[in-house]
C-alpha cells in the first residue's frame, strides 16, 4: 500500500470539502464535487497492490459515474431548470466553512482514539470518511436549494465509500458499485422531479416546499 | 557602535529597495496586458516629487493627520529591523521579537486608520473600517502561521524560525501567507490598487485626502510593508538556514522576486472580489494556516 | 518607615476621612493623598524588600483575633488601590463639586472613603470572616458610589442589578470560606497547598471572585454599572474593584490546591472573555459602555495567563507558567492605569459635553486637545500596542503562551487556541479604540453640545497625566518594575522564586524606547517638512463634494458594522429601520442596539420562569384553614411513603 501518496489524495479530498462548504456558486460546488469524485475513485489503485481488471474497472466507472456522467447530469439539470446560480445559504459560508474546518479537526482527533487495524492507524481514511459524511451533512442542512442538497448526498456518499475502502480486502468492491448505482439513480430520480418542480412552482427553493405540508 | 553602524546600513537597504516592487508588479501586470507599462522606478520618481509638494490640510485635521503617517512609518521600519535576511541574520533579535512584529504592524494600521479619520469623510471612514476589520482575520491566521513556525522550529525568535524549511505543511502555509500577503496589502482580490475613485477600496480610500510629504510617507510605508511580507512568506518556507550564505541570499532574492511576480500575475488574471466574499477568503487563508499548525503538530516528534 | 506605621497613618487617615469627608472636601481630599501616598509606600516597601509583613493582635473582631498580613501579591494589588483612588480623590474635586452636586458630592467622598478602605482590608485581611466583612463593606460601598446620581432611573436600574449580582457572588464566597472554616478547622488563611481535598472549593472561588471580576459571562452587571456612574467611580471601579476579584482568584488559587480541570476552564474563560468582551466592545455606541466591555477583554487576557499559570503548576512547575502569570500581573497594573486614564478622560468629555453617545460628539480635539491627547495614549496603551505599558504585560502573556506551545506538551492544545483568539482580540481592540477616537475627537462636531465643549479643569488633568505618566513609564522601562512582579509572582508560587528576568525585558524596553524616539524625530520631519512654506488648509477634499456637513460622517454604527456581523450570533444586534416612502418622505428611522445578550436573553427568561413558576405556587397560600390541615394530612402521607419506599429498598 503506497501510503503517503494516499494521504495525500485523503489530504486532497479533505481540502475539496472545504472549498465545497466555501463556494458561493452552483457550478463551483458541482466541480468540486466532481473532482474529489474523481480523486476518490483514483484511490483503489493506490490501496490494491495488484490491481486487477475488477479493480480496473471500478477504478473506471467511479471515475466516469462520480466525475462526469452525475456532474454533466447535474449540470444539465441545472442549465434547463434555469436555476439562479447563486446560492442561498441557511448557514452562511463562513459559518460553514469553520464548521467543517473544526468537524475535521474534530475527525481526525477521533480516528486517533478508535481502535482501529494496526495497519490503517497512520492512514487518513477514516478521518477522510467522518469529515466527509459531516460535510456532506452541513452541506444538506445549511443549503437550500435541491441540487445543492444533490451534492450533499454525494459528498456523503463519497464519505461512505473512503470508509468502504478500509474493507477492500474483505469485500470485493460489489457493496460498493452497489450504493454507486443507488445513487446514480437516486441522482435521475431527484434529477427528473428538479425539473418537474420548476415547471410546477417555479421555484427550487425548498425552503418553499413548506407550504406544502398540508 | 558597529552593531548600530550595521542596523542603521541594513534599514537603509531596506528602505532604498521597497519602492522597486511596485514598480515590477506593474511591469509584470503591463508585460501580461502587452503594454509597455510605467518604468520600473516609477514610484521613486512619485515619492521624490511628492516630498517636494505642498500640502493641502484639511480644516478638520489635527497635528494627528501629520503624526499618524509618521508613526505607521516608524513602525514598518521597526519591522524591517526585526525581519530576518536569510543567512544574513537580522539587525535587532530577540526572544519574542516576532510578538513586537505583529504589534508594529497593528500599531502602523492604527496611525494609517487614526490619519484617515481626522478628515471626516465618509470614503476614509469606510476604507479604514475595512482596513481595521478585515485586519481582525488576516491577524488569526497570521497568528496561526507563526505558531506553525515556533511549533516546527521549537524557537521563538523569528532568526532560528525562520531559517528551517517549513516542514510538511509548506505548500498550506505558504498559501495561507500569501493570501495574507495580498489582503494586508491590500491587492487583488481584496482591493484594487488601480481604482482612485471608487466606493470598493481599502488603502486608496484612507488615503484620499492626503497629499505631499505625508502621502509620500504612506506610499513608501505600503511598498516597504509588501516587501517585508514577501520576504517573511520567502523564509517562512523555504530553508535558507541550511545553505552557504551566497547561495541563501540568491535563493532569498529570488523568492522574494516569483512571490512580486506572483502578486502581478494574480492581479492580472483575478478580478477584485465583491466585497461580501472577502471574509470567506480571509476565513480561508486562515483555515490553510490552521491546518499547517496541525500537520505540524502531528509532525512534531518525528 | 516600616510597613506597618505606613499602613496605620494610611488608615487613620482613611478613618479621619469617614468622620471629615462630608463637610470639609479640601482636608479629604488631603487625607485622601496621604493616605495614598502611605499605602503606596507600604505596598512598595513590601515589594522591594521581599519580606512580608504581618501583624496579630490580641482584640478580636467577631470572635476571630485581628490578623492583617501584607505580602507580594497583596502588596501588588495594594499598589493599584492607592495609585488610582488617590488619583481619583484629586479628579473628584473639579469633576463631583459641592457646587453642582450639592448633595451628591458628599456622599461620594464618604463612600469613596470606604471603598478604599474596604479595599485596603480585604487585601490586609488574613482571616476569613474579616475578609468576608470587608467584601461586604466593598460591595456596598460600591453600590451607594453607582448610584450618587440617583435621581435618573437608568442609575438606579444599574445599581440594583449590581448589587443583585454582587450578592450572588458574595453567596458563593460565604460558602467558599465556610467550608474552608469547616474543612480546615479555622478561619485563618494562608497557604494551604498540601491538602487536596480542598481543591473542589476552587470552582466556589472562581464564581464568587469570577462575579466581580466580571468575565464572560458573569459580567452582567458590569457594562451598565460602570456607565451610569460618575466617572470617578467608574474610573475606580474599573481600574480597580474588579481586580479584587481577580485578587480572590489568583490569592486563593495560590493558597489552595486546584482541581486538575482548574487550568483549562480558566484558560478558556479567559480566552473567551477577552474576545466576546472586546467584539461587545467594538459594537457599543456609549463610550462609557464601550470602556466598560473593554475591561472585561482585559480581564479576560489577565485570567489566561493566570490559567497558563495553573496549568504550568500541574505539568511540574514549567517555566512557561512564570512568564505568564508575570504578564498577568503585570497586566493588573497596567490595566488600573489605561483604564482609570481613559475613564477620567470619558469623565472629561462627559462633563465638557453632557452626552455619553459617540454618534453625538465629534471633532473634540479642538476644544478639548489635552483630554484628546491623552486619551489617544491610553487607547494605544490598552490596545497593546508599543511602545506603551500594554503592550509589555500582552507580550509577557504572549510569550508564555508562545513557550507553552514550543514545548509540545498537552497544554499546547490550551495556549494554541487561546493565542489565536487574543490574536483576534487584540486586532478588534485596535478597531474599537480608533472607532472611539474617530468618533469623539476627529472630524467634524456632530452636534451643538459638542461644537460648544470646554477643556477640563487643572484638578482633573493633572491625575490624567500622572496616569499617563505611569503608562509610558511601565512601558518604556518595565525592567524597572520586575523585582516587584517577581516577588508577587515568587508569592504565588514560592518555586519560581527568583530575581532572574525570564525574559528580554531590557532589549524591549531599549526598543521602545528607540520606537519613541523615532517617532518624534519623524513625527517632527513630517511636521517641519509640511509646515515649510505655510501649509494651506482647506475644506476636505471628500472626492469633490463641495459643501460636506458633519452628518455625513461615518457613524459608530457603520463603524462597526463589518465586525458586529461577524458576530452576530453573540451580539443578537436588533435593527429598526423604516424607509422614507413617496414623493416628499416625512420620517424615515434607522436604530442599531446591541442587546445585553447574556442578561436579555438567558437570565431574563430564567428569572421570569422562576417568577411564575413562584406565582403559580403561591395559589397554595390563600388562608383557609381547612386546606392547610389537608396539606398537614397530605404531607404526612407522603412521608410515610418515603420512610415505607426507603425502608424497602
Amino acid at each position: 500500500m503506497n501510503s503517503s501518496s494516499l494521504n495525500l489524495l485523503i489530504g486532497l479530498a479533505m481540502g475539496l470539502n472545504l472549498l465545497a462548504l466555501g463556494s458561493s456558486r452552483l457550478p463551483s460546488l458541482i466541480r468540486t464535487m466532481s473532482l474529489q469524485g474523481v480523486v476518490l475513485g483514483l484511490m483503489p489503485l493506490l490501496v490494491e497492490a495488484h490491481a486487477g481488471w475488477a479493480v480496473w474497472l471500478i477504478v473506471a466507472a467511479t471515475v466516469v459515474g462520480k466525475g462526469m456522467i452525475i456532474p454533466g447530469f447535474l449540470q444539465r439539470a441545472m442549465r434547463t431548470a434555469n436555476i439562479d446560480r447563486e446560492l442561498a445559504p441557511f448557514i452562511g459560508f463562513v459559518p460553514s466553512l469553520l464548521l467543517g474546518a473544526g468537524g475535521t479537526i474534530a475527525a481526525v482527533a477521533l480516528a486517533q482514539n478508535l481502535p482501529l487495524l494496526p495497519e490503517h492507524a497512520g492512514s487518513l481514511l477514516v478521518p477522510g470518511s467522518l469529515a466527509s459524511v459531516l460535510t456532506g451533512f452541513i452541506l444538506l442542512i445549511g443549503r437550500t436549494k435541491a441540487i445543492s442538497q444533490v451534492c450533499g448526498y454525494l459528498i456523503l456518499e463519497n464519505g461512505i465509500y473512503l470508509f468502504g475502502l478500509l474493507l477492500l480486502h474483505s469485500t470485493p468492491l460489489l457493496v460498493e458499485s452497489g450504493i454507486l448505482l443507488d445513487l446514480t439513480v437516486g441522482v435521475f430520480i431527484i434529477g427528473i422531479i428538479v425539473d418537474r418542480i420548476q415547471r410546477a412552482f417555479d421555484s427550487l427553493d425548498t425552503r418553499k416546499l413548506t407550504v406544502l405540508h398540508e | 557602535m558597529i552593531e548600530l553602524l550595521e542596523s542603521i546600513i541594513r534599514l537603509a537597504l531596506w528602505l532604498a529597495l521597497a519602492p522597486l516592487l511596485p514598480g515590477l508588479i506593474n511591469k509584470v501586470k503591463a508585460w501580461v496586458a502587452g503594454r509597455q507599462g510605467p518604468p520600473v522606478l516609477q514610484l521613486y520618481y512619485d515619492l521624490a516629487k511628492l516630498w517636494q509638494k505642498q500640502v493641502v490640510l484639511s480644516t478638520l485635521a489635527s497635528p494627528g493627520f501629520l503624526i499618524g503617517p509618521a508613526v505607521a512609518w516608524v513602525a514598518l521600519a521597526g519591522v524591517a529591523l526585526l525581519m530576518p535576511l536569510g543567512p544574513a541574520g537580522s539587525g535587532l533579535s530577540f526572544r519574542g521579537d516576532v510578538l513586537l512584529l505583529i504589534y508594529l504592524l497593528a500599531l502602523a494600521r492604527f496611525g494609517t486608520a487614526w490619519a484617515a479619520m481626522e478628515t471626516g469623510s465618509a470614503f476614509e471612514g469606510m476604507g479604514s473600517v475595512r482596513e481595521v476589520s478585515y485586519a481582525v482575520l488576516t491577524e488569526a491566521a497570521l497568528v496561526a502561521a507563526v505558531l506553525t513556525l515556533c511549533l516546527q522550529s521549537g524557537t521563538v525568535s523569528l532568526v532560528t524560525m525562520l531559517s528551517p524549511a517549513a516542514g510538511a505543511g509548506a505548500a498550506l502555509l505558504a498559501a495561507g501567507l500569501f493570501t495574507v500577503l495580498l489582503a494586508e496589502n491590500c491587492r487583488v482580490p481584496f482591493d484594487d490598487p488601480n481604482t482612485h475613485l471608487e466606493l470598493t477600496m481599502i488603502h486608496e480610500a484612507m488615503i484620499l485626502d492626503h497629499s505631499g510629504p505625508p502621502l509620500a510617507v504612506i506610499l513608501h510605508g505600503a511598498s516597504l510593508k509588501l516587501l517585508l511580507f514577501a520576504a517573511l512568506l520567502t523564509q517562512a518556507v523555504l530553508p535558507l538556514g541550511g545553505l552557504p550564505a551566497p547561495a541563501g541570499m540568491a535563493m532569498l532574492l529570488a523568492g522574494i522576486l516569483a512571490v512580486t511576480v506572483g502578486v502581478g500575475l494574480v492581479e492580472s488574471l483575478l478580478a477584485r472580489f465583491a466585497f461580501r466574499r472577502v471574509p470567506l477568503l480571509l476565513t480561508t487563508a486562515f483555515l490553510l494556516c490552521l491546518f499547517a499548525l496541525l500537520v505540524a503538530w502531528k509532525g512534531r516528534v518525528a | 518607615m516600616t510597613p506597618g506605621i505606613l499602613l496605620l497613618i494610611a488608615g487613620l487617615a482613611l478613618g479621619f476621612n469617614l468622620v471629615l469627608a462630608r463637610r470639609f472636601p479640601a482636608i479629604w481630599l488631603g487625607l485622601s493623598v496621604v493616605a495614598a501616598g502611605a499605602g503606596l509606600g507600604a505596598a512598595l516597601e513590601v515589594l522591594t524588600g521581599g519580606t512580608a509583613w504581618e501583624w496579630r493582635s490580641a482584640f478580636s473582631l467577631g470572635g476571630e483575633p485581628l490578623h492583617f498580613r501584607l505580602d507580594g501579591l497583596s502588596a501588588l494589588f495594594l499598589t493599584l488601590v492607592a495609585v488610582a483612588s488617590g488619583a481619583g480623590a484629586v479628579y473628584v474635586r473639579d469633576y463631583w463639586w459641592d457646587g453642582e452636586q450639592k448633595r451628591s458630592a458628599p456622599r461620594s467622598r464618604l463612600w469613596s472613603s470606604i471603598l478604599t478602605l474596604s479595599m485596603g482590608l480585604i487585601l490586609l485581611a488574613a482571616n476569613g470572616l474579616h475578609f468576608l466583612i470587608a467584601w461586604e463593606a466593598f460591595a456596598i460601598a460600591g453600590y451607594f458610589l453607582i448610584t450618587l446620581d440617583r435621581d435618573r432611573p437608568a442609575v438606579r436600574q444599574a445599581g440594583w442589578l449590581y448589587l443583585g449580582a454582587s450578592h450572588a457572588g458574595t453567596m458563593g464566597l460565604f460558602a467558599f470560606f465556610a467550608l474552608l472554616a469547616a474543612k480546615t478547622g479555622s478561619w485563618e488563611l494562608g497557604p494551604l497547598r498540601d491538602h487536596p481535598e480542598l481543591a473542589p472549593l476552587f470552582w466556589l472561588a472562581l464564581f464568587g471572585f469570577g462575579v466581580k471580576a466580571g468575565f464572560f459571562p458573569l459580567h452582567i452587571w458590569l457594562p451598565s454599572a460602570h456607565a451610569n456612574a460618575p466617572s470617578h467611580v467608574s474610573a475606580v471601579m474599573s481600574g480597580v474593584a474588579i481586580k479584587m476579584g481577580l485578587y480572590g482568584i489568583v490569592r486563593f488559587s495560590g493558597w489552595l490546591p486546584v482541581p486538575a480541570a482548574a487550568g483549562w476552564v480558566v484558560t478558556g474563560l479567559g480566552a473567551t472573555s477577552a474576545l466576546v468582551g472586546i467584539a461587545f466592545a467594538f459594537a457599543q455606541n456609549d463610550y462609557k459602555r464601550l470602556l466598560a466591555y473593554c475591561s472585561v477583554e482585559n480581564m479576560g487576557i489577565i485570567l489566561t495567563g493566570v490559567g497558563i499559570a495553573l496549568l504550568a503548576v500541574t505539568h511540574g512547575n514549567a517555566l512557561w507558567g512564570r512568564l505568564a502569570l508575570a504578564g498577568a500581573l503585570l497586566h493588573v497594573w497596567n490595566h488600573g492605569a489605561f483604564k482609570s486614564l481613559l475613564f477620567f478622560g470619558a469623565g472629561s468629555v462627559l462633563h465638557g459635553t453632557g452626552t455619553r453617545e459617540m454618534s453625538r460628539l465629534g471633532g473634540l480635539w479642538k476644544r478639548l486637545p489635552v483630554t484628546a491627547g491623552l486619551f489617544a495614549l491610553g487607547s494605544v496603551a490598552v490596545a497593546g500596542l508599543p511602545p506603551f505599558n500594554g503592550f509589555v504585560s500582552e507580550w509577557l502573556i504572549y510569550l508564555g503562551l508562545l513557550e507553552t506551545t514550543t514545548a509540545k506538551g498537552p497544554a499546547a492544545w490550551a495556549a494554541m487556541p487561546a493565542m489565536i483568539f487574543l490574536a483576534v482580540a487584540g486586532a478588534l481592540a485596535v478597531a474599537a479604540f480608533a472607532k472611539a477616537n474617530a468618533l469623539i475627537f476627529l472630524g467634524a462636531a456632530r452636534t451643538q453640545p459638542a461644537a460648544r465643549a470646554h477643556e477640563c479643569g487643572p484638578w482633573m488633568r493633572a491625575p490624567m497625566w500622572l496616569l499617563a505618566g505611569l503608562c509610558l513609564a511601565l512601558g518604556l522601562a518595565p525592567v524597572l518594575v520586575w523585582p516587584a512582579i517577581a516577588h508577587a509572582v515568587g508569592t504565588w508560587q514560592p518555586e519560581w522564586n527568583s530575581p532572574e528576568l525570564p525574559a528580554p525585558l531590557l532589549r524591549l524596553g531599549t526598543v521602545q524606547i528607540a520606537l519613541v524616539v523615532l517617532i518624534a524625530i519623524a513625527a517632527l520631519m513630517l511636521w517641519r517638512r509640511a509646515h515649510r512654506e505655510a501649509a494651506q488648509r482647506g475644506l476636505t477634499w471628500d472626492c469633490g463634494y463641495a459643501t460636506p456637513t458633519a452628518r455625513m460622517q461615518y457613524s459608530g454604527g457603520s463603524f462597526a458594522g463589518i465586525a458586529t456581523g461577524w458576530f452576530r450570533g453573540v451580539l443578537q444586534p436588533e435593527r429598526k429601520l423604516r424607509r422614507p416612502h413617496g414623493q416628499f418622505p416625512s420620517a424615515a428611522l434607522r436604530l442599531e442596539r446591541i442587546p445585553e445578550t447574556v442578561l436579555e436573553y438567558a437570565l431574563t427568561p430564567a428569572a421570569n420562569l422562576i417568577l411564575q413558576i413562584s406565582t403559580t405556587v403561591r395559589r397554595l397560600q390563600h388562608g383557609r384553614l381547612q386546606f392547610y390541615l389537608l396539606y398537614v394530612v397530605a404531607g404526612l402521607v407522603a412521608m410515610g411513603f418515603l420512610v415505607w419506599w426507603g425502608g424497602s429498598l
